[in-house]
C-alpha cells in the first residue's frame, strides 16, 4: 500500500464528505422560521370576469395598457415576445357558430401548477389569492411555464432597458426570469383596479370585471352568482380566477 | 483482491489526444455559457413555446445514464454475478462522473444560474425539481460510499452498493416524473413516463458501459472476456424489451381512450413522428435488437458495440423526443375548439437548436469524460484483466 494510493482513497473520502455536505446543507433551511412574505388581507379573493359579449375582436385597449403599466416588453419575435394578457380567438372545429375573442391571462388559480413546481418558492401565493413571481428569487428555471396550462407566463429572452415610456412605478422585466401577470398587485395596494380593467372601463366596453369574490357585495360576486360563468379547463381542478361569461 | 487493480500508465499520445478534446469541449461549453449569460437566452433556439431545448436533452440524458451505469456494479453486489465485480469501481465512478457532467449542463442553462445555490436556501417540498436536488446529491454520496468501501472497506460494499441500487431507481423515477407529473403536457403526462425513463435509463447505462469497458480494455491492452461481454449483451436485450414493452403498453392504454385520439395521432403521424419512429423506436429499440439477436452480429464484439452506440444514441433521441415534442403540442386550453392568437396559441411550437446550445450540451460531455480519464488514470479502478472461470458461459446466445 503506497502513500500515493492512500492520498487518492483521501481523495475519495473528501470527496464524499463534501457531496455529504452538498445533501445536507439544504436541510438546514428547514429549521429556519418561515418569512412573512405580505401584509395582504387573508379576507380577500381578488377574481376577474370577462363578459365576451362586450369584448370585441378588434380592441386590444387592456393589452396596450397592460405593456404600459408593467414595462412588459415587445422584442419582435412572436416566439419570444412577453405577453402577461393576449387576445386569443377560438372557433369550433365544424365552424358552425362564429368565432370569440377572449383575453387570456394568468389565472391566478387557486391550486397553482408554477407555484407547485417552483424550487425555489420564487412562484407563490399572496395571502389574497394572487399568484405572484419574486423576480429576485426566479433562477430562470422554466419548469413554471412547463406546468401552466394556460401559457401565462413567459421568459424574458433578451436584456431590457428603462426607457422614457417605462412606468417608473413597476420594475422593468429582467433577462432570464419568468415573467407573468400581477394583476397589478401595485396598482390594488394603493386601491386602484388593474390596468387592463381600468383601460376596458375606459374605451367604454366594462367587458372586465375585477374585485373580491370574498366580498358577498361586491359586483364580481354578484354577477358570479347571478350569471352562468366558466372558466378555462376547470377539468383540471385548478379552480381559475378568471371568469368568462358568455364563452 | 486490491491488486487485480491498476490505474492506466496514461502517458500514450492517445490519451493525451483524448484528454485534449474533452478539455476543449469543457472549454467549448463554458464559452457558450458565458455567451447565453451575457446575452440572455435570446441566443438560444428555444422560445416561450419550447423553453428547454439542447442543453436540457444532453443533461437529462447524461443524468439518466448516470442512474444506468450502475447496473455493473449491481450486478456483482446485489444479484451476487461475481464475475462482475472487477467492474464494481468503474461502475460507480462513471455514475459520478455522468452525473457531474449532466448537472453542470443544466445548471448552466438556468436562466440566473448566478441564483442557483437558492435552491438549496429555499426549498418546495411540492417541487419535482426540489426533490431532484436531494434526489442526485443523495446519489452523488452513496456513490462516493460505494466506491469507498469497494477501495477500502469492503464488508460496507454490500450495504453502500444496495443503498445506491436503491436510490438509483428513486433518481430516475424523479427524473421521469419531472415530465409525468405534469398535467398540462398532453404528450408525456402519464404515470408510465416515470417507469419508461427507469427502463432507458437501464439500456443505456449498460449500453454506455459496454462501449467504455471496451474501448478502454483494448486502447490499454488490458483482457475483457468475450463471455462477460455476452452477458451484458443478454441484460441489454432483456432492458431493450422492457423499453419496448413499455412503449407498446402506453400507446396502448392511451389509444383505449378517445380523449387521447388528437395527441397520440400527433405522435404518431405529425411532426416529431420521425423522430418516435425513426429515433425513439427503430434507431433505439429495434435497430439494436435486430443486431443483438443476429446469430452473427450478436456474438461478436463488434456487433454488441455497434447495438450500444445505437442504445447510447436512442437515449438521447427519446429525451429528445420527450422534451421537444412533449413542448412543441399545442396547450389543449379549449378542448374541441381551434385557437389562434399572436402568442402562438393552437400552433405547434418550433424549435432549431443553436450552435452555442449544441456546444453548452457537449461541455457537459466533456466534463463526464475529462472526469472518466482522469479517473482512470489516478485511481484503480479498472481490473488489470477481467475474465471468467473456465467453462463457464452465459445461458443463452442469438
Amino acid at each position: 500500500m503506497t502513500m500515493a494510493t492512500l492520498d487518492r482513497r483521501s481523495v475519495l473520502g473528501l470527496g464524499g464528505a463534501m457531496a455529504a455536505g452538498v445533501v445536507l446543507a439544504p436541510g438546514v433551511s428547514l429549521l429556519a422560521a418561515p418569512v412573512e412574505r405580505t401584509e395582504a388581507s387573508g379576507d380577500r379573493r381578488w377574481a376577474m370576469l370577462i363578459d365576451l359579449s362586450r369584448c370585441t375582436a378588434d380592441c386590444t385597449a387592456c393589452l396596450s395598457a397592460c405593456r404600459k403599466e408593467n414595462n412588459v416588453p415587445l422584442f419582435g419575435e412572436p416566439s419570444r415576445d412577453v405577453h402577461w394578457i393576449r387576445k386569443v380567438e377560438i372557433r369550433d372545429r365544424d365552424r358552425r357558430r362564429p368565432a370569440v375573442n377572449l383575453p387570456v391571462l394568468c389565472n391566478h388559480c387557486e391550486h397553482p401548477p408554477c407555484v407547485h413546481v417552483c424550487p425555489t418558492e420564487a412562484s407563490f401565493v399572496r395571502k389574497d389569492g394572487i399568484v405572484l413571481v419574486d423576480e429576485h428569487r426566479c433562477i430562470g428555471c422554466r419548469y413554471c411555464m412547463i406546468a401552466c396550462p394556460y401559457k401565462a407566463r413567459s421568459l424574458v429572452y433578451h436584456e431590457t432597458r428603462r426607457g422614457l415610456e417605462s412606468n417608473p412605478g413597476v420594475p422593468i422585466r429582467s433577462k432570464g426570469v419568468v415573467e407573468k401577470c400581477t394583476f397589478c398587485v401595485h396598482r390594488l395596494d394603493e386601491g386602484r383596479e388593474p390596468a387592463c380593467v381600468e383601460a376596458c372601463k375606459a374605451g367604454g366596453k366594462s367587458a372586465m370585471l375585477f374585485g373580491d369574490l370574498n366580498d358577498p357585495d361586491s359586483d364580481i360576486a354578484k354577477r358570479v352568482r347571478s350569471v352562468a360563468t366558466k372558466t378555462i379547463r376547470p377539468d383540471l381542478g385548478l379552480k381559475p380566477r378568471v371568469h368568462y361569461q358568455g364563452l | 483482491m486490491i491488486d487485480e487493480y491498476a490505474a492506466i500508465e496514461g502517458r500514450s499520445s492517445g490519451y493525451f489526444k483524448l484528454l485534449g478534446l474533452m478539455g476543449l469541449l469543457v472549454a467549448l461549453g463554458g464559452a457558450a455559457f458565458v455567451y447565453i449569460e451575457v446575452n440572455g437566452h435570446g441566443v438560444t433556439g428555444m422560445n416561450n413555446t419550447v423553453v428547454w431545448g439542447l442543453p436540457h436533452i444532453f443533461a437529462i440524458s447524461l443524468l439518466v445514464m448516470a442512474s444506468g451505469s450502475l447496473n455493473l456494479g449491481s450486478m456483482s453486489t446485489i444479484f451476487a454475478v461475481k464475475h462482475f465485480k472487477p467492474f464494481g469501481r468503474f461502475s460507480a465512478f462513471l455514475a459520478i462522473a455522468l452525473l457531474a457532467g449532466g448537472l453542470t449542463v443544466l445548471t448552466l442553462d438556468l436562466g440566473r444560474p448566478d441564483r442557483m445555490l437558492l435552491i438549496m436556501l429555499h426549498m418546495n417540498f411540492r417541487s419535482m425539481f426540489t426533490w431532484n436536488v436531494f434526489l442526485y446529491s443523495g446519489f452523488t454520496v452513496l456513490c462516493f460510499l460505494y466506491l469507498w468501501s469497494m477501495f477500502q472497506f469492503p464488508q460496507f460494499t454490500k450495504v453502500a452498493g444496495s443503498a445506491a441500487f436503491a436510490w438509483r431507481f428513486v433518481l430516475t423515477t424523479g427524473t421521469g416524473s419531472i415530465f409525468g407529473v405534469i398535467h398540462a403536457r398532453e404528450v408525456f403526462h402519464s404515470a408510465i413516463t416515470a417507469p419508461t425513463f427507469v427502463a432507458i435509463s437501464l439500456t443505456s447505462g449498460t449500453a454506455l458501459s459496454i462501449l467504455l469497458l471496451v474501448t478502454s480494455f483494448r486502447l490499454t491492452g488490458r483482457v475483457l472476456d468475450l463471455r462477460l461481454v455476452h452477458a451484458l449483451r443478454n441484460a441489454l436485450i432483456f432492458f431493450l424489451l422492457l423499453v419496448l414493452y413499455l412503449l407498446v403498453v402506453e400507446k396502448f392504454t392511451k389509444f383505449y381512450s378517445p380523449a387521447f385520439y388528437d395527441v397520440e395521432q400527433w405522435i404518431l403521424t405529425g411532426s416529431y413522428a420521425w423522430l418516435y419512429w425513426g429515433g425513439v423506436v427503430l434507431l433505439g429499440v429495434i435497430a439494436p435488437l435486430a443486431v443483438l439477436f443476429n446469430h452473427h452480429w450478436g456474438n461478436q464484439m463488434g456487433g454488441i458495440v455497434l447495438a450500444a452506440a445505437l442504445v447510447v444514441m436512442g437515449l438521447f433521441l427519446f429525451v429528445g423526443f420527450v422534451l421537444v415534442a412533449g413542448q412543441s403540442y399545442p396547450l389543449n386550453m379549449f378542448p374541441g375548439y381551434e385557437v389562434t392568437s399572436v402568442f402562438q396559441d393552437g400552433m405547434e411550437g418550433s424549435y432549431a437548436p443553436s450552435l452555442v446550445e449544441l456546444l453548452l450540451g457537449l461541455g457537459g460531455v466533456g466534463v463526464s469524460g475529462l472526469l472518466y480519464l482522469l479517473g482512470i488514470r489516478f485511481f484503480r479502478l479498472l481490473p488489470q484483466k477481467a475474465t471468467a472461470p473456465e467453462g463457464w458461459d452465459v445461458a443463452w446466445h442469438p
